[in-house]
């Protein structure tokens, strides 16, 4: 028999917000004073209810690494917290088979005063080891937060990302069987990033179970086989990455629906936009054998077909498309007339296809914007966001700017070339 | 003109690229080579892992301390630290918790017994008043510095697990430290005065318990109250310094009328302070009644405190 590591079954939590809260004895007193002098036994004071977690239920098997994605506010942190058993649900049930690690904020409960070596058996009888699991892993933590020079300073001389190091590595060898984590992947510079991933790889390995909430899909899709998707306090969506995340992103740009305009454009044009000369009524994004698609490898290539709506004859419509990086960065653009295409002008609906030359931009999530202006980039007719994909690659990501290509390389030596030289390391690229 | 990056901007992206390269390799060849993992937790050793159960508490209370012994060793932990930062980043380090009753001691000397005459059982003034200020000096401590620890700490509340307890009870037990060393001062003004002490001293470590459980029970009231009503952190250094009053620190107990005695003692710090001269200065009479009212209304104050807290414990993380 398999008995799940986390079971959680209808688990709610409920806070109350707003002015039933009061925090000073004086608050409570008048408080109570003017309830016996209401003339009227008036009813108590409505306490501002709000479910940060409602109604969730899911089972998690041993050794699962399952993410946990939502917007702010989704009980994404509620719900770690009640399986890490720092607060207690309202209602409903979880059964936790294991040893729990959780890791809510990393370098919680650090003192500033004491020494990099006394901070590490400190924090690491906070995360729950004993002074003798510390004495034995000790060097290796050292090693891990490579600050050895510094073990006998004071952390409050520490940079912060010395202190995130220091304190990371002594949670990366809690090694728990269950491990909860919050959001603390984004932190330290790209090296020690990849060295936590690194790390969450062996524990996997060792067949722990790992829940990470986050809000960096590069890292849920590169760890997890699993996510769950809560909005409101409910279990939204539980499937594999690849279906959950972009629903998730979809949400996230598109908020209320697809096709919106840009926020830069909208003081520029009509606000209805029935009212616009030309307005995009589709646009799918396909592989090049006209598959709807909504992820690409580095280096594919990528087909958008778009509808359009035309009021009037414009002759001199220029369409724009533009990839704009999750981040806001504006990638590229294609224009049809920089192309030296000609968009049929139509009064009524028309439809054009575009492919992409191999794509050369870095691992994110790009969304493709639909602009039309005139030959000169000097009237906008419409814009409009058509929707989003995914670019993966497992080595490129925005740390490296906005693209990659190859260059030519050559090189000339004087002196005696080392015959060992031409085995160097052939780093491949895909 | 062209843009030009300088030479270090070069250098930082070489490095990253060159350690990212190592990593990746690493995770390429451990993804293409999956070695046979051993699994650590097969069925057989799964049965007996404990389940732990998490859902809405429904008893009016709970006194299971078991999962405080289960983290002992966070709280020696945090004891340590309270230990070790007092006091960091001072000239003179661990002498101020001696020098603090010491002065305190002087003051009194001077001002009540030299100015106004307070008398001190025979005993002379600044050794009475040392013996009483010294358990005084640790309640004080313990109270003022754990009444507000759940807070000061609140962030371990908010995002680590363990039994709250700990907290309050790292704060009494701390002191205890310097309570050790100005006991040493202690020793040696009664070497200077010649007081020998009688065989009553046996008895000291249960009166040194009982202001241990005393301090216990009401930090655990006030730590508690203070995650709600901050008021109470601002309440308690006037509160220690009515409580010292309240008790005979600076003044006997012989001072008190006789038919107050009983009210007087059931503030256990009376027990406290008598029993310490007594024990120490070999001080004539000892009123067991007002020890026993005193020690009933410790064991009250900490059974009270228990359950006080452990009600409170659950929405500390929320009301933090």
């Amino acid at each position: 028999m398999n008995t799940p590591a986390i079971r959680a079954i209808h688990l709610a939590k409920e806070y109350k917000i707003g002015e039933a809260q009061h925090n000073t004895l004086r608050d409570q007193i008048t408080a109570r004073v003017k309830t016996i002098f209401r003339r009227s036994p008036s009813p108590k004071p409505e306490h501002q209810k709000f479910w940060a977690l409602n109604d969730v239920s899911f089972e998690i098997e041993n050794g699962e690494m399952v993410g946990i994605i939502g917007h702010n506010g989704a009980g994404k942190s509620t719900l770690l917290k009640v399986l890490s058993r720092i607060t207690e649900p309202s209602k409903g049930r979880a059964e936790i088979h294991g040893r729990v690690g959780s890791l809510l904020e990393v370098g919680t409960g650090f003192h500033f005063e004491l020494t990099g070596r006394e901070n590490i058996y400190l924090y690491g009888a906070i995360l729950g080891m004993g002074r003798v699991e510390i004495d034995r892993k000790f060097d290796k933590i050292v090693a891990f937060s490579e600050l050895e020079q510094f073990l006998d300073t004071p952390v409050k001389h520490y940079s912060s990302g010395m202190y995130v190091r220091l304190a990371f590595a002594v949670a990366a060898h809690l090694d728990p069987e269950i491990l909860l984590i919050d959001e603390v992947l984004s932190v330290g510079d790209l090296a020690f990033q990849q060295k936590c991933m690194q790390q969450a790889q062996s524990l996997r390995e060792s067949n722990a179970t790992v829940i990470v909430v986050s809000h960096n899909m590069f890292s849920i899709k590169a760890m997890c086989d699993r996510v769950l998707y809560l909005s409101h306090g409910k279990v939204l969506a539980d499937g594999p990455p690849e279906q959950v995340i972009p629903m998730y992103e979809e949400a996230m740009l598109g908020g209320k629906g697809a096709l919106d305009t840009p926020r830069w454009a909208q003081a520029k044009l009509e606000s209805d936009p029935a009212r616009r000369p030309v307005i995009i009524t589709d646009m799918q994004i396909l592989d090049p054998s006209g598959q709807p698609r909504k992820m690409f490898d580095f280096g594919e290539r990528v087909k958008l077909r778009v509808k359009y709506e035309m009021r009037q004859f414009l002759r001199d419509a220029n369409f724009v498309v533009a990839l704009i990086r999750a981040d806001g960065v504006g990638c590229c653009n294609y224009s049809s007339n920089l192309d030296g295409f000609k968009i049929p002008p139509v009064s009524g609906e028309g439809e054009f296809e575009l492919l992409l030359p191999p794509l050369k931009l870095v691992a994110d999530l790009y969304s493709v914007h639909i602009i039309v202006w005139d030959s000169r980039f000097e009237q906008l007719y419409g814009a409009q966001i058509g929707g989003s994909f995914h670019v993966r690659h497992q080595l490129f990501s925005n740390q490296f700017g906005v693209f990659h290509e190859q260059g030519e390389w050559s090189a000339r030596t004087v002196g005696q070339a080392d015959a060992g030289a031409n085995a160097s390391i052939k780093v491949g690229i895909s | 003109m062209h843009r030009v990056l300088g030479p270090e901007s070069f250098e930082g992206l070489t490095r990253d690229l060159h350690s990212e390269r190592k990593v990746f390799d690493r995770l390429a060849t451990s993804a293409a080579s999956p070695s046979p993992v051993p699994k650590l937790h097969s069925p057989g050793v799964r049965a007996t892992v404990p389940m732990v159960v998490i859902q809405p508490s429904k008893r009016f209370f709970n006194l299971d301390l078991r999962p405080i012994w289960e983290y002992r060793e966070l709280l020696y932990f945090l004891v340590w630290r309270d230990i070790k930062v007092r006091y960091k980043q001072t000239i003179i380090g661990a002498a101020w918790a001696i020098c603090q009753p010491l002065l305190t001691m002087m003051i009194f000397a001077v001002i009540f017994g030299r100015f106004a005459k307070i008398p001190s059982d025979g005993i002379p003034y600044p050794i009475f008043a040392f013996a009483g200020l010294l358990p005084w000096t640790y309640f004080s401590q313990s109270i003022s510095r754990s009444g507000i620890s759940l807070v000061t700490d609140s962030n371990l509340i908010r995002k680590i697990y363990f039994p709250r307890m700990i907290i309050p009870a790292a704060s009494v037990i701390a002191p205890v430290v310097d309570f050790a060393l100005s006991f040493l001062i202690l020793l040696v003004m009664m070497a200077w005065y010649r007081v020998v002490p009688g065989r009553a001293v046996v008895m000291l470590p249960l009166f040194v318990l009982l202001a241990i459980v005393a301090a216990l029970g009401v930090s655990l009231w006030l730590s508690a109250l203070n995650v709600r009503y901050r008021d109470v952190g601002h309440a308690i250094p006037f509160l220690v310094q009515f409580w010292m009053y309240a008790s005979p620190i600076v003044y006997p107990l012989s001072l008190i009328p006789q038919r107050w005695r009983a009210l007087y003692s059931l503030n256990p710090m009376v027990g406290v302070a008598e029993g310490f001269r007594w024990g120490l200065l070999g001080k004539q009479s000892l009123g067991f009644d007002s020890i026993a009212i005193g020690a009933s209304v410790a064991l009250f104050l900490l059974l009270s405190g228990l359950v006080f807290f452990k009600r409170m414990e659950r929405v500390f993380a929320d009301i933090v």
